[in-house]
């Protein structure tokens, strides 16, 4: 993996690669020698049936890299790859306001002395960052649930939360995993249009792992199809679809 | 409460962020503090060196475990330990630096502590929960053994026990046998005020956020760059600091002189127990839950003989320790953000009064 390092990428160069990346639990072969890039300021979707290595190629991503053996975790998110989680990954019994401020901890820099004091430097940032926070949740239009612990959030909203916290991070690249799971078609279509307006806004890159097919084929430039950990398709969502290795995996195919 | 935010509008973020945002709030907590502060004036000595001190102290405890276990989520069982370090720290350095005033060194004990703390504290990377609290237990136990063993943090007393030298503090004197029960409470009082003032800075910026981060889904903070071991460690830090200067005024402030077996496993589970009793992750809740404990043992007589049925001391005793487990076991159950909780589940009734919601 290359570090994205925003001084040199411009708009539709590769910002991040992914060569040659195989990931085995035991015997399984959870993925088998996948490649794909990811271009900058696009909304790239990897999609694939259920099992087919998505969420493991997600983590590959963000964990480990081919160029750098082992990326650790803490490498990428100073890297500027922000992500949000399959099953929401919020901190529970934190507001939904301490929760994105927990977003910007990286960014945050006042030591231990003047935290205990939050006073003068502490709390200038503190506040210059609460402004920060404070358009991201305008953006997101969850001004309401600003003082609510997020574990008694409904679960579109968490999603959205979630959204929040990792755009707080201020990210190059943000990995979405099922960002629309297990929501209805209103918050579906309300999460479509934050993705989008991310993308425009922000200019983030992002790379999106949804079910729905509708969603992916609307949002994303690109697709990157896997089956069985293993790449079947790469191109625009047009392409995507009228590949027959595709259709095959998606409706079967008659041995 | 009986009073509510309407109307009470912010326009800054530096207002919005206050710890009292209500006034009615902020009236409260003067108004507790100019009390506190004039307690001596109108209660007995039995009331303040009996009831008030220790509880200050072992509410600072109680905060110092609180940082640890309710807000970073490592369970921890050598508190009794890491005071221990603190009251030894400080015993040797007003021993071996006596023109140094006596306060200087009860806080900077904090520091002795906090980093036996950090090297305890290694192992949390690794390990957590239960296991967590055993290796825990262990430093309780290698603490202890020190204690008794190592005649060298006594300065060879024959009674191996710290005995505390005779300080004043602007003529008065503070520690030693001449000090008043008024003096020792006030400076007691100064230092836990001014330390809960700072954990309460610390617990609601960036530190704070990232502690419980870590304590809610340690995954998920990792990959927004916070970094876990220095995170605990700081937690392990900050939490000995303060069990460390609770320590240290345990014995040169309350006790007077003190053995080994006043740092022993019985303190770890008595801080623990009121720490889960007062609330997990509850500034308020440490002070909750040391009030119980200790008002608990020392009200029950008075209140049995209120309602005719005198008990001797003994009894009163192992009847507030039975209470005192049900109780654990009750808020472990039903509330497991203890009193804390529960007073602000009151509030907020009170607040919608008469409606349900």
């Amino acid at each position: 993996m290359r570090a994205p390092d925003d001084t040199e990428i411009k708009a539709g160069q590769t910002l991040l690669s992914v060569e040659g990346v195989s990931l085995s639990f035991g015997g399984v072969k959870a993925i088998r020698n996948v490649s794909f890039d990811i271009k900058k300021g696009e909304i790239r979707a990897i999609i694939g049936p259920n099992g087919a290595g998505k969420t493991s190629m997600l983590n590959q991503i963000t964990f480990k890299g081919v160029k750098r053996k082992k990326m650790r975790p803490h490498d990428a998110a100073t890297g500027g790859i922000a992500r949000t989680f399959q099953n929401v990954a919020l901190f529970k019994s934190m507001t939904t306001l301490d929760n994105i401020m927990a977003g910007r901890t990286l960014r945050m820099n006042k030591n231990l002395f003047w935290q205990l004091l939050r006073f003068g430097p502490a709390e200038r940032e503190e506040i210059e960052h609460r402004r920060k926070v404070e358009e991201i949740i305008d953006f997101l239009e969850i001004q309401h649930i600003r003082r609510v612990p997020v574990g008694r959030l409904p679960y579109g909203l968490q999603k959205r939360v979630e959204l929040g916290r990792a755009l707080a991070m201020e990210p190059e690249l943000l990995l979405l995993d099922e960002p629309m799971a297990g929501m209805n078609l209103e918050e579906k279509e309300d999460m479509c249009r934050y993705v989008i307006d991310v993308n425009n806004h922000y200019g983030t890159t992002i790379a999106l792992i949804e079910h729905d097919m509708g969603v992916v084929m609307d949002l994303a430039n690109r697709v990157v199809v896997l089956d069985y950990g293993q790449k079947i398709a790469d191109g625009t969502p047009d392409e995507v679809k009228a590949n027959k290795a595709v259709i095959d995996a998606y409706l079967g195919v008659a041995h | 409460m009986f009073y509510r935010e309407a109307g009470q509008f912010k326009t800054t973020y530096r207002g919005d962020m206050t710890v009292f945002p209500i006034l009615q709030d902020r009236i409260g907590i003067i108004v507790i503090l100019v009390v506190a502060f004039s307690i001596p004036l109108f209660s007995s000595n039995f009331m303040l060196h009996a009831i008030m001190i220790p509880f200050l102290i072992f509410a600072l405890a109680a905060i110092g475990l609180n940082i640890l276990t309710g807000y970073t989520g490592l369970l921890s069982l050598g508190t009794g330990g890491f005071m221990g370090v603190g009251a030894y720290a400080c015993y040797k350095l007003a021993t071996v630096f006596p023109e140094v005033h006596i306060l200087i060194w009860v806080v900077v004990s904090g520091f002795a502590s906090a980093a036996v703390g950090i090297l305890f504290g290694l192992p949390s990377l690794r390990i957590k929960g239960f296991y967590l609290a055993v290796a825990t237990l262990a430093s309780q136990f290698f603490l202890s053994w020190c204690f008794i063993r190592i005649p060298w943090l006594v300065n060879y007393n024959v009674s191996n026990a710290i005995e505390v030298p005779r300080r004043t503090l602007f003529g008065v004197h503070v520690t030693g046998p001449e000090a008043t029960p008024q003096a020792r409470y006030l400076v007691v009082l100064t230092i836990v005020v001014v330390m809960t003032w700072l954990a309460s800075n610390l617990v609601r910026g960036r530190i704070g956020r990232m502690w419980m981060a870590v304590r809610d889904m340690d995954i998920a903070a990792e990959l927004m760059g916070i970094k876990l071991l220095n995170t605990k460690l700081l937690a392990f830090a900050v939490s000995s600091f303060y069990c460390g200067v609770a320590g240290a005024m345990l014995v040169f402030l309350y006790y007077g002189s003190a053995e080994a077996t006043a740092f022993s496993i019985n303190q770890s589970f008595a801080v623990l127990s009121m720490v889960i009793i007062g609330g997990l992750g509850s500034l308020l809740g440490s002070f909750m839950g040391a009030a119980l404990i200790f008002m608990l043992p020392i009200m029950l007589p008075q209140l049995m003989a209120a309602m005719g049925l005198p008990i001797q001391s003994a009894t009163a005793e192992h009847i507030s320790f039975m209470i005192i487990g049900a109780l654990i076991v009750f808020f472990l159950i039903v509330e497991p953000h203890g009193l804390a909780r529960l007073w602000q589940i009151a509030k907020q009734k009170l607040r919608v009064w008469p409606y349900p919601y």
